[in-house]
């Protein structure tokens, strides 16, 4: 495992550290990117703490997640009973359970 | 300035081999079809009317899993499916249209313009489904037990490219049990990313 400090309540409140190096620009750099923030200012700072390769796999991991969440909300994958007991406690810190929809039946989103 | 970064050779070439697969006929939709969802894709992003050469159920989908997919529900994809879009063909829609806001947003986010779509590549849609896939907890047919590596194996020429593409641009399925795993990011600044992705987007993964 590796001891990289990482406070995972600022996933969901960007206002709190997250303690891992270069953590509030990427987070800075992730709602920037998804929410029509300043991407050239937020990327400079990403490059500025973390390099180019950095900045790079910041993108990068922003798109596959853009797929895979679309992906997982188009498909309907559930979310399974042992995962929800494993991470209760996640699931409860960070307030997810606001997007889980899979079981929800209306019609007209 | 982001224009400047050199991008990884591995991720440049998944990334033109992903554009490229976009062209092609796919298993239910031909080339063409493709690339008109993805051009659909595109104009729900950007606020803009349907081109409406497309049937209605598939504009629909395309438009709401591209600008809006956490309001997918199960009962919106019945309604789809009884206005004549199968699983088949939505299935590879949703690979079509995910893969194509992944590289649109890679592009985005380091101040590159997007990509033009590609022409077509002319030719008839394989056909070739899953027929032992079943429709059991996930909101479509799956083969094996419903999950995210799964999710698409209706149609197993899109599962292959979801898996195919995750990889450089994140992480391959069996890197994804290696904590330690390091390239620009640490594995832990990867997670933050991937996450607060997630909540942005208001998908409970």
């Amino acid at each position: 495992m590796t001891h990289t400090p990482l406070e995972v309540r600022a996933v969901a409140d960007p206002t709190i550290d997250p303690l891992t190096p270069g953590g509030v620009a990427l987070l800075a750099f992730v709602d920037a990117v998804l929410s029509g923030g300043d991407v050239a200012s937020t990327a400079a700072a990403v490059r500025a703490e973390l390099g180019a390769a950095g900045l790079v796999d910041a993108a990068a991991v922003i798109g596959n997640f853009q797929m895979m969440n679309r992906v997982a909300d188009g498909t309907g994958i559930p979310v399974g009973r042992g995962s929800r007991i494993r991470n209760a406690a996640l699931i409860d810190q960070l307030g997810l359970d606001r997007f889980d929809h899979t079981d929800e039946e209306n019609t007209h989103p | 300035m982001t224009g400047q970064v050199s991008i990884r050779p591995d991720l440049i070439d998944n990334l033109e081999r992903t554009w490229a697969n976009l062209a092609r006929p796919g298993a239910r939709w031909t080339g063409a079809e493709r690339l008109t969802i993805a051009d659909e894709a595109r104009r729900a992003r950007k606020q803009r009317p349907p081109g409406a050469t497309l049937p209605a159920a598939a504009i629909d989908a395309a438009r709401l899993l591209a600008a809006r997919p956490a309001a997918a529900r199960r009962g919106w994809l019945e309604d789809l499916v009884a206005g004549g879009l199968d699983y088949e063909r939505f299935v590879e829609l949703v690979g079509v249209v995910s893969r194509l806001v992944a590289m649109d947003t890679f592009r985005h986010a380091l101040g590159l313009p997007p990509e033009p779509l590609p022409e077509p590549v002319p030719g008839e849609p394989s056909g070739k489904v899953a027929s032992q896939a079943r429709r059991d907890r996930a909101w479509v047919p799956m083969v094996g037990a419903a999950g995210v590596t799964q999710a698409l194996s209706l149609v197993p020429s899109e599962n292959t490219e979801l898996e195919r593409f995750h990889g450089p641009m994140y992480l391959t399925f069996d890197q994804m049990s290696d904590p330690a795993f390091a390239r620009g990011l640490t594995r832990p600044q990867m997670e933050l990313v991937a996450a607060r992705t997630s909540v942005v987007n208001e998908c409970f993964y």
